[in-house]
């Protein structure tokens, strides 16, 4: 199988696996992917690989669940890393937004 | 337009190749000229106002444009390029991207495929199908289908 190109990893994703406990009230954002009829299935899967650096059997579920019920909520982050992520991928083309979460 | 399996991307850069016909190329060329066809506005933010202000709406708006403009410039380069396409026997050709060039190429055709659907309205696929079209409408449909066979032609490199 073909390697898929490099995750994209937003900032500081890579300096702190333990998050404190101002950060977890931050993660107030929600990444969301909104189901639409034009993106191809496997290319919805291949950038959430892309984007996340997920292993396909992820990539897959989230895209299904998207398929299947309109949408899916893909990462909870900070301002920063959600609008990151969106910008992500937006690029590639997918309908993505950045909620704040009740 | 397909993948020759035994052609693998690896860490090293090695090239993918794919087996393309002339007639294929000459749609795949034809295709990739009507980019850019997605209007940045497309490109929201958030649905909920009161989650992002306009300054962060407008960075999403000049990044989506600045991609724009580099593929744009890309796209002229690339295929510009006479060794793109190598000979492959009495009419065939092979065609060869990196695997970061068949990334850049795949976003490149899905916001073709993307930019078509929103000009015809955004319509259910199955609904436009049986619609009677004019003429620009049907150029526009003929471009969001060939875009996406040659993305499933691209994506079998990755499964």
């Amino acid at each position: 199988m073909a390697e898929t190109a490099a995750p994209v990893a937003p900032p500081d994703t890579e300096k702190k696996e333990k998050t404190d406990p101002k950060e977890s009230r931050d993660r107030g954002y929600l990444v969301i992917c909104w189901n639409d009829p034009v993106n191809l299935m496997d290319y919805v899967t291949h950038v959430f690989q892309t984007v996340f650096g997920w292993p396909k059997a992820k990539a897959r579920r989230h895209m299904l669940q998207v398929h299947e019920t309109g949408k899916s909520l893909l990462v909870r982050e900070t301002f920063e890393k959600a609008e990151h992520y969106v910008h992500q991928l937006q690029a590639y083309g997918l309908q993505a937004t950045m909620e704040r979460e009740e | 337009m397909k993948f020759i399996r035994s052609q693998k991307a690896d860490s090293a850069g090695r090239p993918l190749v794919f087996h393309i016909s002339q007639r294929e190329k000459v749609v795949l060329l034809a295709t990739l000229k009507l980019y850019p066809l997605l209007d940045v506005s497309y490109h929201q933010l958030s649905r909920d106002p009161k989650t992002s202000g306009q300054a962060e709406q407008q960075w999403l708006e000049e990044a989506m444009e600045q991609q724009r403009q580099d593929h744009k410039k890309k796209l002229g380069q690339f295929f510009n390029n006479d060794r793109r396409f190598f000979k492959d026997g009495k009419d065939d050709l092979l065609f060869t991207l990196t695997g970061e060039q068949m990334e850049w190429l795949l976003r490149v055709l899905n916001e073709i495929r993307v930019g078509s659907w929103v000009r015809l309205g955004q319509p259910e696929l199955e609904e436009a199908r049986k619609l009677s079209l004019t003429g620009a409408q049907a150029r526009l449909f003929t471009a969001m289908e060939l875009s996406g066979y040659f993305q499933a032609a691209l994506l079998e490199a990755f499964s």
